[in-house]
């Protein structure tokens, strides 16, 4: 059962497009999995766009578009090409993992799995940019020593439990951790633990991103 | 210039998205069905403006909000089909398109190298069929096969085979049931029905 998700303002500026490409990603992949925050992306969306195309629009001066709409209404129909959504499986050591829709295309984006500590086991998944994300796999009994993050950095339980001795986390669950939490993960889980994590994303805000909150957010926090 | 069609005069139209939205939805029908160009006219005349407004804010300028409003209504003109009124007003779908476009755009703007686009997250317009069955391993483990093995399983891998292949329910209905995501009822499905077939193999 999912306890973690993100906060309210994390889905309201998400659902608003206004969150850093990473930090998006990961939210997403959490609203692939966790049916009540797709439900509060839904409704922040819909209130977005009464919010955006309410506002008294400017006096509308048909020259100001030129010829935009008979040029548009020259196009063909696009019909697109019917996909199934399937969703991407990630095999590790004989095991099989579905991954959230949102990390779909990023399954060939996987670099080699390298042993970090104890049973823990690395993947380095290649997003460009200054992205650093990787999928962990913890065995089961495998810890990691009491650390603290210099960062930040956000973490989705893609499948399996594990303990960090402030909580137990499960199947969905996302967190965010930084230089506050000292935490020791541990997963005693049969199947072991595969998460997926993005580091600092968040401090990655360029002014592009970070000046637009919308002034209405405020009401849909609690 | 605009060729036979006239934009609804000059007067600015100021009825909220949700006052609209029926009028709208049966328009996008049309365009959808008929290629209906005095509906897309419609169209174009309330929301063109806004997309303007809006994109102006965001972008700070008039060049690339035109080019937004042009992307935005393009994909409306050549993809009405998909819109679904069962599942959003006409604004909240054109809203999530301009969305989409504004979210590329800017990253493309502020030369971020990421690879993370906006239908990774938002699939607004891709065209998706009904979810498929599970296929594969799940049809070559049958029940029969399997008899005692099965209490050996984990218990919630237990619990997730017994509620599909005994009680026959969905993958959907266990995890709303059990309140686990979807792709955890898949993974354990897969792991059980996995580890029953390692069972079997070593007992032939
Ligand atoms: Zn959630």
């Amino acid at each position: 059962m999912i306890n973690f998700h993100p906060s309210n303002q994390q889905l309201d500026i998400f659902s608003n497009g206004l969150m850093a490409p990473a930090e998006s990603l990961i939210i997403s992949a959490h609203c692939d999995m966790c049916a009540q925050c797709a439900e509060k992306v839904a409704l922040y969306t819909e209130a977005h766009s009464e919010t955006v195309f309410d506002e008294s629009s400017q006096k509308l001066d048909p020259s100001l578009f030129g010829n935009m709409l008979s040029q548009i209404m020259t196009q063909e129909i696009d019909k697109g090409i019917d996909s199934e959504p399937t969703n991407s499986v990630l095999e590790l050591d004989g095991r099989k993992f579905t991954l959230p829709r949102s990390l779909n295309r990023f399954s060939e984006s996987i670099g080699n799995w390298s042993h970090l500590v104890g049973k823990i086991w690395q993947a380095p998944v290649n997003m460009g940019g200054d992205v650093v994300a990787n999928f962990i796999f913890m065995e089961k009994g495998g810890g990691v020593p009491e650390h603290t993050h210099r960062g930040t950095e956000m973490t989705l339980v893609v499948n399996g439990e594990f303990s960090d001795g402030l909580a137990d986390y499960d199947s969905g669950d996302f967190m965010v951790m930084d230089g506050k939490n000292i935490h020791t993960p541990l997963t005693k889980s049969d199947e072991g633990c595969l998460v997926f994590s993005i580091i600092d994303a968040p401090l990655h805000f360029t002014s592009g991103w970070a000046r637009l909150i919308n002034p209405f957010s405020h009401l849909f926090f609690k | 210039m605009l060729i036979g069609i006239t934009l609804e005069n000059n007067k600015p139209d100021v009825r909220k998205p949700k006052d609209c939205a029926a009028e709208m939805a049966a328009h996008l029908d049309t365009v959808a069905k008929e290629r209906c160009k005095a509906s897309f006219a419609k169209i174009f005349g309330y929301f063109a403006p806004r997309l303007r407004s809006y994109a102006l804010k965001q972008m700070g300028n008039e060049a690339i909000a035109m080019e937004l409003v042009q992307d935005t209504m393009s994909n409306v003109w050549q993809k009405a089909h998909l819109f679904n009124a069962e599942k959003g007003s006409p604004s909240t779908w054109i809203f999530t398109i301009a969305r989409n476009i504004r979210f590329d755009m800017l990253r493309k703007l502020q030369n971020r190298k990421e690879d993370i686009c906006s239908d990774d997250m938002w699939p607004v317009l891709c065209e998706q069929t009904a979810d498929p069955k599970e296929k594969s391993l799940e049809e070559k483990v049958t029940l029969q096969q399997v008899g005692e093995l099965f209490n050996s399983l984990p218990d919630k891998q237990k619990a997730v085979i017994e509620a599909i292949y005994i009680e026959g329910k969905s993958q959907q209905e266990v995890a709303d049931e059990l309140n686990i995501p979807l792709g955890t009822v898949k993974s354990r499905t897969r792991l059980a029905l996995q580890r029953l077939k390692d069972m079997l193999e070593t007992h032939d």
